[in-house]
């Protein structure tokens, strides 16, 4: 992909840019440099400057949380009342229902993709996915379309996963991945430290001199930046915006998803832009009501804690959190006990950033089976994400193949959500 | 014994290659013990007796003995390799034209010629895919052979690691991927397909023409992997194939017409229609707008096999439909289901908003081609029709696709590029005009043979020449002074990580090869009995678990054993190595679209030099790099050895004395000190 982009003359890596921009590193990927004009129309509605977005894979239940029904198609789930009138919630979101002022809820999901895969790379990139291209997730977007941060601190961070791309984007806007957040950034505990570790680096240095000056090129001059770089960020304080050991995780609750939310409110704090906090178990073919029990009160200890404590970092207002999933499941109970995938309604959910709070948008049947009212897309859901950052969303960004895009394929914002 | 010559060749003096100037094939001249010279084409061993072939087409018989023990030593690897007289014309043609454009513009020659240490290491990297051990390195730095170059190409093309590393290149280019893409079904089988047609040096258009043509599942016949990983995205695979068979981009002609190019979006679907009646998947119809047919059977088994299999499975085995515990065997009838095959009552039919000139909605799309008539003749199906038609000489990019990304992979740049997309015009503005033509032709003459195509580019005064020092701007023309500086693959770095870790054997470990899912999925519907299908549905069940990829079985045994070690060359591990991994984080593709790989550096990146656990394993005071060093005496040869084992080269004076210094302050630390500066110095992962 570089490479097609460097052939076709764009290589923003030249080696002039290079010397321009060297200075400014960043932990993400790669070297930070901006290649988009930046003097773009102020655009409505969003006030969010910082998104975290929780992301819920194997398709999180619509009517056990957001959505519930009355009759069979509840199983064993009770519906509960929340501080706000018309919004209802399964029994096990007992701290949301305190916070539901916070949040607007949409109801009236639907995605014509029943496979997980598909299902959830729609969800996070606002595209359908293709074998002939890939499409970023909303951290490099926001990088590009608004312009790199240039900090330390990387642009946006995944974590839950493993490992990331920025799709057709610019490797360097790749979302830092962070698999364990208990575990921070990896490798980053010294083998020999102390003045050892002096003498290697500056061994590596001397000896890499020649090679440097021998052959002109961006590639090993960039290697030379990254270890400064990388032996920077080893000395420096903004490592321990990665650390959550000094944090009560109490409120967040210690599962892996109370964690990430901690972890990414530690971000947003520092700077990071966009955070996808990536959950999984939520595929619950089997035994429902179990699984409801077991991971339903972990999200919403994590996404309760995560409100107030934004709130009281007085970050609330300037943080659009979301919460996705690729599809619903159905109504109807199986013969396992469980519900298998169901893309024809579901729910997902926006707080803050802007976001009117105690909002239900959107319906569906009475037995949650078909959106009835205000349908909303995967796309749209995205562009309502991009609405919240303020993204321009008509702003048309080629791939090195010149083919065209534009964030979240021409979804549409929900724009009754803010205000 | 194998006698390599040419199919097309007949006379052998004076062969007019291709191009402006002509250029002549000179035979090696072979010397006896008693300083008598012959000249002539040495044909193979036959017995205690070489065969050759003489200037007047005479073949004739010399005892081995008579020869000086050179030429017995030459013999010996031109025997497997085969005679080396064309290649070498062909090197020296390239050579003139190369040289005679450079000349032109302004250049007196090639860059200067590499000296032996950092030719070693570049043609183990290049042609092997990992660094040479520091006694690989010592062999040839001490050989006297004049021919030690040309014998040391031949020696890696003839290795395995020479199949392990082209596995990467293809692995990328053609999205090798291993897991599941549908309820379990898996390409380990097409992936070792893989491993194997390189191993084997299959010809590459008898590759792609298996891969077009296959049918039957990826037990049945591994090669229908190359189909069937793009089920349910029929027009993407299309694409695909474009890019990858013919060098262009017309994905954008699916939905408009293509804006820069000829390709209307009506000429996007007449060609797709050349896969339109392949049929890939089970007994019921995919909702992809490929296939225009209504209810399918499954294909390779007689109608109603699957539902009589299962209605038998829930009558006598207890099987029960659609509940969870079920799961397994469900997804073992899919997977059967999977298989390709070419179905007459399916077509493709233009999508309800074609907006693009040549067609309308809803139309069904005839097959044709743009250049040239491949239409259904001969009785034969649309897909030999494509895949005849592709590799026909005639075809104008298949030929020239194939070469100029070898070229790429030897030079670190292309001919004509980006490989996977130039239009015409492209070929036609290309720098090296008569270079394209010459090696689009010499690829067509040594039959579609990559291993010596390869060893053409790597005999060649180009090849053999310093790096260019300053990075030529991709904008401009580059006129192969030398290769350019490249950094190395991700699958590169890992194996010389490999080789550092455990030495030369490396190369002969095997990793999983998927036999045992291929013979799990092996069946022939039309004569297996329920019975024996239900016994393969033991083994399928009896390996599950998540298992079933690292699973391998020997010939007649029933019973698997596990592959758990990962300490193994990258084209042996699963495919692709699992995110976060050392490969994953050195930029190997992760499959999704072709020629994915990346070659950027990250922060991650250096950490993980830096602090990783492989980065303790092969620089600590009891590593395998440090350890081999108690062979050497004095702090100087220490020093020397620690550069013989991570950069292959002797180390300069300055050089010497700071890791003497460092030897003599701190012993041992100060190795181990020396071996992580030099894998964390940016030379370690760059190709000069």
């Amino acid at each position: 992909m570089t490479h097609i982009a460097e052939l076709a003359g764009k290589d923003p890596l030249s080696r002039r840019y290079f010397m321009e921009m060297s200075a400014k590193l960043t932990l993400g990927v790669g070297l930070s440099v901006p290649f988009l004009p930046r003097n773009l129309p102020a655009q409505e509605g969003g006030t969010a400057k910082n998104l975290i977005y929780i992301y819920l894979s194997g398709g999180m239940t619509h009517l056990d949380t957001f959505d519930p029904k009355r009759g069979d198609v509840m199983g064993n789930t009770e519906v509960i009342n929340t501080n706000v009138d018309n919004m209802k919630m399964g029994m096990h979101l007992t701290e949301l229902a305190k916070q539901a002022d916070k949040l607007a809820v949409i109801n009236s999901m639907f995605s014509t993709n029943g496979a997980h895969e598909q299902g959830q790379y729609i969800m996070r990139t606002g595209y359908e996915k293709r074998a002939t291209i890939v499409h970023p997730t909303v951290g490099p977007w926001a990088a590009t379309l608004l312009g790199e941060s240039g900090k330390v601190l990387p642009d946006s961070v995944v974590i839950g996963r493993s490992t990331s791309n920025a799709g057709f984007m610019e490797p360097r806007l790749s979302p830092l991945p962070i698999a364990d957040p208990a575990g921070g950034v990896p490798n980053t505990d010294l083998i020999v430290e102390g003045d050892r570790f002096t003498r290697r680096m500056e061994m590596a240095q001397k000896l890499g001199q020649q090679f440097t000056e021998k052959f002109k090129y961006t590639g090993p001059e960039s290697y030379v930046e990254y270890y400064n770089q990388a032996n920077k960020l080893l000395k420096s304080d903004e490592l321990s915006a990665f650390d959550i050991s000094g944090e009560n995780a109490t409120e967040y609750g210690t599962t892996r998803l109370g964690q990430g939310c901690l972890l990414a409110r530690r971000l947003v704090e520092n700077g990071v832009r966009v955070v996808e906090v990536i959950s999984g178990g939520w595929d619950m073919h089997v035994d429902v009501a179990t699984g409801t029990a077991s991971k339903l009160p972990e999200l919403d200890k994590a996404v309760a804690a995560l409100l107030k404590d934004l709130e009281s970092h007085g970050l609330l207002d300037t943080t659009l959190v979301a919460i996705g999933t690729e599809f619903g499941r159905t109504p109807d109970i199986n013969m396992n006990s469980g519900r298998d995938h169901y893309p024809a309604a579901y729910s997902c959910v926006l707080a803050g950033g802007g976001i009117k709070g105690g909002t239900v948008y959107g319906s569906t049947d009475g037995s949650g089976k078909k959106v009835k009212s205000d349908p909303v897309k995967p796309e749209d859901f995205l562009a309502t994400i991009g609405y919240g950052l303020g993204l321009p969303l008509d702003q048309t960004v080629y791939s090195p193949t010149q083919r065209p895009f534009t964030f979240a394929d021409k979804g549409k914002p929900v724009t009754k959500l803010f205000g | 014994m194998k006698v390599l010559i040419r199919p097309f060749l007949s006379g052998f003096l004076a062969i007019l290659i291709v191009g402006a100037s002509s250029s002549t094939v000179e035979a090696r001249t072979w010397t006896s013990t008693d300083g008598k010279s012959l000249k002539a084409l040495f044909l193979g061993i036959e017995g205690d007796n070489y065969k050759f072939k003489l200037q007047n087409g005479n073949e004739i018989t010399v005892p081995k003995d008579r020869f000086i023990k050179a030429d017995q030593e030459a013999a010996e690897r031109l025997n497997r390799i085969g005679d080396d007289s064309f290649t070498k014309a062909s090197s020296r043609r390239i050579d003139a034209l190369l040289a005679q454009n450079l000349k032109e513009n302004g250049f007196s020659s090639f860059n200067d010629p590499l000296p032996d240490d950092l030719f070693v290491r570049r043609v183990y990297l290049d042609i092997l895919g990992r660094i040479p051990t520091r006694e690989e390195f010592l062999e040839f730095a001490e050989s006297a052979r004049p021919d030690k170059r040309e014998a040391l190409i031949d020696e890696l093309l003839l290795s395995p690691g020479y199949a392990s590393h082209l596995f990467n290149y293809f692995a990328d280019m053609y999205r090798l991927h291993a897991s599941d893409f549908i309820n379990g079904v898996r390409m380990d089988p097409y992936i070792q397909w893989w491993r194997d047609s390189l191993r084997e040096n299959k010809p590459y258009h008898q590759i792609v023409s298996e891969l077009i043509t296959a049918e039957g599942n990826v037990g049945q016949n591994p090669a229908a992997g190359f189909l069937l990983r793009d089920t349910g995205m029929e027009f993407d695979a299309f694409a695909n194939f474009g890019q990858v068979m013919l060098g262009i981009d017309i994905s954008c002609a699916q939905c408009h017409d293509h804006p820069f190019d000829e390709w209307t979006q009506g000429d996007f679907y007449e060609m797709a229609a050349f896969f339109g009646n392949t049929q890939r998947s089970l007994g019921y119809r995919p909702s992809s707008a490929m296939m225009g047919g209504a209810f399918v059977q499954m294909p390779n088994a007689p109608d109603g096999w699957r539902d009589q299999f299962m209605k038998w499975a829930e009558n006598t085995k207890g099987i029960v439909p659609r509940d969870q515990n079920s799961n397994r065997f469900r997804f073992f009838v899919n997977a059967l289901g999977w298989n390709l095959a070419d179905n007459e009552t399916l077509e493709t039919v233009l999508p309800h908003d074609f907006i693009g000139s040549g067609g309308k909605p809803n139309e069904v799309a005839n097959p044709r081609t743009l250049i040239g008539d491949a239409a259904k003749k001969g009785g034969k199906t649309r897909r030999e029709a494509i895949s005849d038609w592709l590799i026909d000489p005639a075809n104008p990019r298949f030929s020239l696709v194939i070469a100029n990304r070898m070229w790429d992979r030897a030079f670190g740049r292309p001919l004509v590029g980006p490989v996977n997309d130039f239009s015409d015009d492209m070929i036609r503005g290309a720098s090296q005009p008569e270079v394209l033509k010459f090696v689009t032709s010499e690829m067509r003459r040594v039959n579609y043979d990559l291993r010596e195509f390869m060893r053409i580019l790597y005999n060649t005064r180009a090849y053999q020449s310093i790096s260019t020092a300053d990075e030529p701007d991709w904008a401009d023309d580059y006129f192969f002074q030398g290769p350019v500086l490249r950094r190395m693959r991700a699958e590169q770095a890992w194996d010389s990580m490999m080789v550092l870790a455990h030495g030369a054997d490396i190369d002969n470990k095997r990793g999983a090869d998927g036999s045992y899912y291929k013979k799990v999925l092996n069946i022939d519907f039309n004569t297996a009995s329920n019975d024996d299908v239900w016994r393969h549905y033991e083994m399928w069940n009896g390996t599950y678990a998540g298992r079933m990829a690292n699973a391998v079985i020997s010939e007649g045994s029933d019973t698997p054993s596990f592959i758990t070690d990962t300490e193994l060359r990258a084209s042996e591990l699963p495919q692709p190595a699992p995110a976060a991994s050392m490969l994953d984080t050195f930029g190997q593709s992760d499959r999704q679209i072709t020629d994915e790989h990346n070659y950027d550096g990250s922060v991650p990146q250096v950490l993980a030099l830096m602090n990783g656990n492989i980065t303790q394993q092969l620089t600590g005071i009891s590593s395998k790099v440090v350890d081999d060093l108690e062979e050497f005496d004095g702090p100087d040869d220490k020093v020397r050895g620690v550069f013989f084992t991570l950069l292959n080269r002797f180390p300069s004076d300055d050089e010497l004395k700071l890791g003497m210094s460092m030897i003599e302050d701190y012993g041992d630390n100060g190795i181990s000190d020396l071996a992580w500066a030099l894998m964390n110095s940016p030379e370690f992962l760059f190709i000069q």
